[in-house]
């Protein structure tokens, strides 16, 4: 029997998870970011509601992609969470822990229940 | 797929299509309210007019949201986003207290997919007529029940989806260009989006989205702990399940409580076996509680082999329904109602933005004043039109001008040019100036906002 080493600079499954979390989300509020700011000058959206602040095109850019990269954060951790938690190979096809429910005509079980056409 | 695959393939059992079977009793009486209660909510809030205006109403071009005798501005998303996370946290506090109701009787999912599947039984019959007419070739009989269902399905996910427009339209104008087919083309696109979706998640799609799509069933186990009401088998007592004679002495036959009937599997909306134990696919709907309970007084047996309890009541130890992380939600949760009532209340129902002229920074006048030059915006959040009195509080020197006269019909936004002008001998530099808006009719509503007031530094 072989022992199993730690091989140098593999990462685990919750590393590889997060750090593919992380670059998708960056890359989808980037694209976002850039389509999004050609249309729409982020300093009228936060002038608009907060101009009190004087806050300055470069924070208003900065905020406006702070806020995009945290919505897709969130979406792909949720991604990330659905799939690692949902059910594993071969569930379709009635594979995994528990088996598909057998049901049968429940007067067959007893002669008692009546009063409906069970078959 | 060779051949060998195909022999292993064969071994499995596929789900098979859940035919629900119709049950009746305590819970499904509960179910029925709760969907009756928030569907009728949904359908006929929309028709009912408040203060003047629809009762609820999410006006996007307006940018105003309307709920009874509340309206809320942009300014006011915070409310919003309070109010969602009361949602949320709602959710957490009655889920550790009760399992998972809100999927049982509460969520969109759920309560439409009980008004779906009753459109099927109408027309389709129970689960063995249903499960006989899919399985049975296509015939008249066959092609007129199931274009009927599609007929009531369809037109049950059109009106949905027309109301739901109606939450962002006025609806009573959108019924108006419905009948006159004078409808616009993203109230058509989002009516049909909303009516597709209606129709595929209630009538086709049903237990698949609490099973795979559903985030709140992955995470609500973190929300569980052993004294959160779930529904469970009591396994004690129903084991060895068997069958048997309402006669049979129990003990001679070595047997439990469960007939072994397969009704609680039957009526399971999500398809499982609650005997197998808490599953994640099990939504709370306690359909199986309601036809275990008949079954077991049909047998003379006492009812609850399958109940509402708690892990610790089911391995004999005692429940509690105080516990530190219910009373911490609670707490949390009266604190933030308390807070956004008292701050609802306490709304000043006037804004006011005062926006520097950024094309200069002052103007010299002859006799050696100085102007600054703002644009104002005024909102008028009353139900009531108001003339405002504008002064400046801290400086003595400023005199304001405005035009037009401040004067804002109810729920008006208003432009306004405001100047300030002021001797240069008033100061240097920059200067901190506090201008307030007040009614000059009743009710009072005043509102102080600071600016800066421009002075040349020599």
């Amino acid at each position: 029997m072989t022992t199993q080493h730690p091989v140098n600079r593999r990462w685990n499954r919750k590393q590889r998870d997060w750090a593919v979390v992380f670059w998708i989300a960056f890359l989808a509020a980037s694209a976002g970011a850039f389509v999004l700011f050609g249309l729409v000058d982020p300093l009228d959206m936060v002038n608009s509601w907060a101009h009190e602040y004087d806050i300055g095109v470069r924070l208003a850019y900065g905020l406006a992609f702070a806020f995009l990269y945290l919505v897709c954060l969130l979406a792909s951790a949720l991604t990330m969470f659905m799939i690692r938690t949902g059910p594993s190979r071969g569930h379709a096809k009635g594979e995994g822990k528990r088996p598909v429910p057998e049901v049968r005509d429940p007067s067959l079980s007893s002669p008692d229940i009546d009063g409906e056409d069970w078959k | 797929m060779s051949q060998q695959q195909d022999a292993a393939a064969s071994l499995y059992r596929k789900d098979p299509k859940v035919y629900p079977r119709d049950v009746k009793g305590r819970f499904a009486s509960l179910r029925k309210l709760a969907v009756l209660v928030l569907l009728g909510l949904y359908y006929i809030l929309p028709w009912v007019n408040w203060a003047g205006h629809q009762s609820v109403l999410f006006d996007l071009p307006a940018r105003k949201f309307y709920i009874f005798s509340l309206t809320f501005w942009p300014q006011d998303f915070i409310f919003l986003t309070l109010m969602l996370i009361i949602a949320g946290l709602s959710l957490f506090f009655v889920t550790a207290v009760a399992g998972r109701l809100w999927c049982g009787y509460a969520c969109p999912q759920t309560v439409w997919t009980e008004v779906f599947l009753w459109m099927e039984q109408l027309v389709e019959g129970d689960r063995n007529k249903r499960m006989k007419l899919d399985a049975s070739p296509w015939n008249k009989n066959k092609i007129l029940r199931k274009s009927a269902k599609q007929v009531l399905w369809i037109s049950f996910a059109l009106w949905t989806g027309f109301t739901f427009v109606g939450f962002f339209t006025p609806i009573r104008g959108l019924g108006e260009a419905v009948v006159t087919f004078q409808l616009g083309g993203w109230e058509t696109f989002w009516m049909l989006f909303y009516s597709f979706a209606t129709y595929g998640n209630a009538g086709i799609l049903r237990e698949q989205v609490c099973k795979y799509m559903c985030p709140y069933a992955r995470f609500q186990s973190a929300m569980f702990d052993k004294d959160t009401l779930v529904i469970a088998y009591d396994e004690a007592r129903g084991e060895p399940r068997g069958s048997r004679s309402k006669k049979d002495n129990l003990a001679e036959k070595g047997l439990g409580d469960c007939i072994g009937c397969t009704l609680c599997v039957q009526v399971c909306p999500t398809g499982i076996d609650i005997r197998e134990g808490l599953q994640i696919e099990c939504i709370a709907c306690a359909a199986c509680i309601d036809v275990c309970d008949q079954v077991m007084e049909k047998m003379d047996y006492k009812k609850g082999l399958i109940s509402y309890t708690t892990e610790h009541r089911l391995s004999g130890a005692e429940s509690h329904v105080f516990r530190p992380r219910i009373l911490v939600y609670a707490v949390l949760l009266l604190a933030l109602v308390a807070g956004v009532i008292f701050s609802v209340n306490n709304r000043v129902l006037l804004r006011a933005d005062l926006l520097r002229d950024r094309n200069a920074l002052y103007r010299e006048l002859p006799g050696n004043q100085i102007e600054n030059v703002y644009t104002l915006k005024l909102i008028n959040m009353d139900f009531k039109a108001h003339k405002y009195k504008i002064e400046v509080l801290n400086n003595d020197d400023i005199r304001l001008f405005i035009s037009p006269e401040p004067a804002l019909e109810a729920e008006e936004v208003g432009n306004f040019i405001l100047r300030m002008q002021a001797p240069v001998s008033a100061g240097k530099g920059s200067m901190k100036v506090d201008v307030k808006f007040s009614t000059l009719d009743e009710p009072v509503i005043e509102r102080t906002v600071s600016a800066r007031f421009l002075m040349p530094y020599e």
